[in-house]
């Protein structure tokens, strides 16, 4: 596709998405949304990209390399937290005591939440997009 | 809870799922890494498993909680005999098929997806391990899905167009299958309020009495849902094409191991939560223990018409599967006992079988059992090894087959049910049929061909797995000592809640 108008508004629209996408991630614990609800959004504003560009565009905007890298360490950094509370001799995934947890209502107020909900993010975002591309491109694997 | 023993499911879990998701980086910079990683992981597990066996020995099976939260709040593990014996089976069986995987995989798998079959062979241990260990429904749900997925595209990663048809067959029969489950789950959690196995087992009676119709339906969905992952005989026919098609350590590992764990995750929840009430209710167990029974005969005449050797042991597992359902719905010790121990026994005779084969095709290419006239004089290593398990899936006493068997037609007899010694008996004379033909032939025929054959010995790699899984069959046949223990111990979880 190659409209001039659709380009400009996607790419003025862009950052607005992605900002908001990264809000409903790190607010996760606080208001409605989350991990997986702000990773599809994030994943959405490059599939607009990519559906108003090409998907050749996308996938120099997003390479599978950083998509394969970004993947398989969100998960690592999900398992190595969980694994942190074994180490100080907790249960797998404790949080309390563990983790600090300051006042409600800022954001690290979850302890480990934040963090988590962030590796859940960036690999939702990383699957919707790397699916996305795969799918729309008929590429080999 | 300071002992870190008490860490060791988690922790074996997630070296399993650390291995699965560092590979793809991995194998990237040093493809030689991910193999070895790979290999490490799952004897390294299965130690530690051990060790867990020698503390739960001592003291009473547990239940671990996740982040501390006690149910019916947080997830509960259920670190039992049953969970640490069927997890052993696992890591010990992918540790010997991943040795085997090293050389296989370079005629099977294109080279830069090796990498992505060590994620998706140890995601599916991973998801395995966790089913076994799983207390809590949605949990059983998640990690069944997660298996699924993984087993079929262990299938699809072989390049071939069979495959690829044969994985999708798999694939949409399992989703049916894991529809069915969550349906069911969301009757049980209608009715009962809980997910956690404890809580909906003593809710089960009061919910029983108040809406039979909800706990006859989950029943009857999981049995299908479960049924279908776990190949139960009319439910069986993804298993055939997918198990032969596959790359050969991929069969070893959906023949030898995930079709049983479905039906473990299942044998449980009927067992331990739906409990004697609601079995006394419904014929539940003989209907199993017939379509069991069905399925036994039915997979061994199915495979005594097959021309393909790894089809052959596809619809073999069927009758296998029979095996194992048939001594768990007899509900006597010895009966639960054989089931549960030919699960073990299984793992190794199959998985010795399909590697066997896998290097016959590997070095030859023949898959026709019409093609494998005087195949030992070329092969004698593999096609002994092949006659040993051979041998132990006939039943022929000093075999690890033969005590399956025995415990089985004593577990029928101590039901009160000793009709179904005969199928044991019918079922050992057709597997004879059909597997006893193939070493006659490898041993005794003589191929047309047979000047051009070199005597052509595999890589070590894969003679290696093979023979030790060949000397494991007959060490548990003749000393099975250590093994029943262990299995008594399992069946009395199972039949004593």
């Amino acid at each position: 596709m190659d409209d001039l108008v659709l380009q400009t508004i996607t790419r003025i629209l862009m950052p607005f998405i992605q900002v908001y996408g990264i809000f409903v991630i790190v607010n996760g614990h606080l208001s409605p949304g989350g991990g997986f609800a702000g990773g599809t959004i994030l994943g959405a504003s490059v599939i607009l990209y990519a559906l108003t560009f090409n998907v050749g565009a996308a996938e120099d905007l997003y390479p599978d390399d950083l998509a394969e890298a970004v993947e398989s360490s969100s998960v690592l950094i999900f398992v190595l937290v969980g694994l942190f509370a074994i180490l100080m001799g907790a249960n797998f995934l404790t949080n309390i005591g563990i983790f600090p947890s300051p006042e409600t209502g800022t954001l690290f107020t979850g302890g480990f939440v934040t963090p988590l909900t962030l590796a859940i993010g960036v690999k939702v975002a990383s699957t919707v997009i790397t699916l996305f591309t795969h799918l729309f491109g008929e590429k080999k694997p | 809870m300071n002992d870190p023993t008490v860490h060791i499911p988690v922790i074996v879990i997630c070296t399993s799922l650390i291995g699965a998701f560092l590979a793809p980086v991995l194998g990237k910079y040093r493809p030689a890494l991910v193999g070895l990683m790979a290999r490490l992981i799952a004897p390294v597990n299965a130690l530690l498993l051990v060790i867990l066996l020698r503390y739960v020995d001592a003291g009473e099976t547990f239940h671990y909680y996740m982040g501390g939260w006690a149910p019916p709040w947080g997830i509960a593990l259920s670190v039992d005999y049953l969970a640490i014996y069927v997890a052993l089976i696992i890591h010990l069986v992918s540790a010997v098929i991943l040795l085997y995987a090293k050389d296989d995989l370079f005629g099977e798998v294109r080279g830069d997806l090796h990498r992505w079959y060590y994620t998706l062979f140890l995601l599916l241990v991973a998801a395995m391990t966790a089913l076994a260990f799983s207390h809590d429904f949605f949990n059983i749900f998640v990690f069944t899905e997660i298996a699924t997925i993984a087993a079929c595209a262990l299938i699809a990663i072989k390049p071939k167009k069979e495959c690829i048809e044969a994985s999708f067959k798999y694939l949409i029969l399992s989703t049916v299958g894991s529809g069915f489950i969550l349906l069911a789950l969301a009757l049980i959690y209608m009715v009962t309020g809980h997910f956690n196995l404890t809580l909906v087992a003593q809710n089960m009676g009061a919910a029983a009495e108040a809406y039979p119709l909800n706990i006859m339906v989950s029943l009857a969905l999981l049995i299908v849902g479960f049924g279908v992952k776990s190949a139960l005989f009319p439910l069986h026919v993804w298993l055939p094409d997918a198990h032969s098609s596959a790359p050969s350590p991929s069969s070893a590992v959906l023949s030898g191991l995930v079709v049983k764990i479905y039906a473990v995750v299942l044998i449980r929840i009927i067992l331990t939560v739906f409990g004697g009430e609601v079995l006394a209710a419904a014929p539940i167990a003989d209907m199993i223990l017939i379509i069991a029974s069905v399925a036994i005969i039915a997979g061994s005449l199915f495979a005594l018409a097959q021309t393909d050797i790894k089809l052959l042991l596809a619809f073999s597992t069927v009758a296998q599967v029979g095996y194992i359902y048939m001594g768990i719905s007899l509900l006597s010790e010895t009966g639960t006992m054989g089931g549960l121990v030919h699960i073990f026994n299984h793992a190794l005779m199959k998985t010795l079988l399909f590697l066997a084969a896998g290097a016959i095709i590997h070095q030859t290419g023949l898959r026709k059992i019409s093609d494998l006239d005087g195949i030992a004089k070329r092969m004698p290593i593999t096609m002994a090894v092949f006659s040993v398990g051979a041998l132990s899936m006939v039943g022929i006493p000093g075999f690890n087959g033969f005590i399956s068997k025995m415990y089985l037609a004593t577990g029928a007899f101590d039901a009160g049910k000793p009709v179904f010694i005969l199928v044991i008996l019918m079922s050992s004379l057709l597997n004879g049929l059909y597997y006893l033909p193939i070493v006659v032939r490898a041993f005794l025929g003589t191929n047309a061909e047979e000047g051009k054959f070199a005597k052509d010995e595999l890589p070590l790699s894969m003679t290696f797995p093979l023979v030790i899984l060949g000397l494991a069959c007959i060490y548990f046949g003749l000393l099975p000592g250590s093994l029943l223990e262990l299995v008594r111990k399992a069946a009395h979880y199972l039949i004593a809640v």
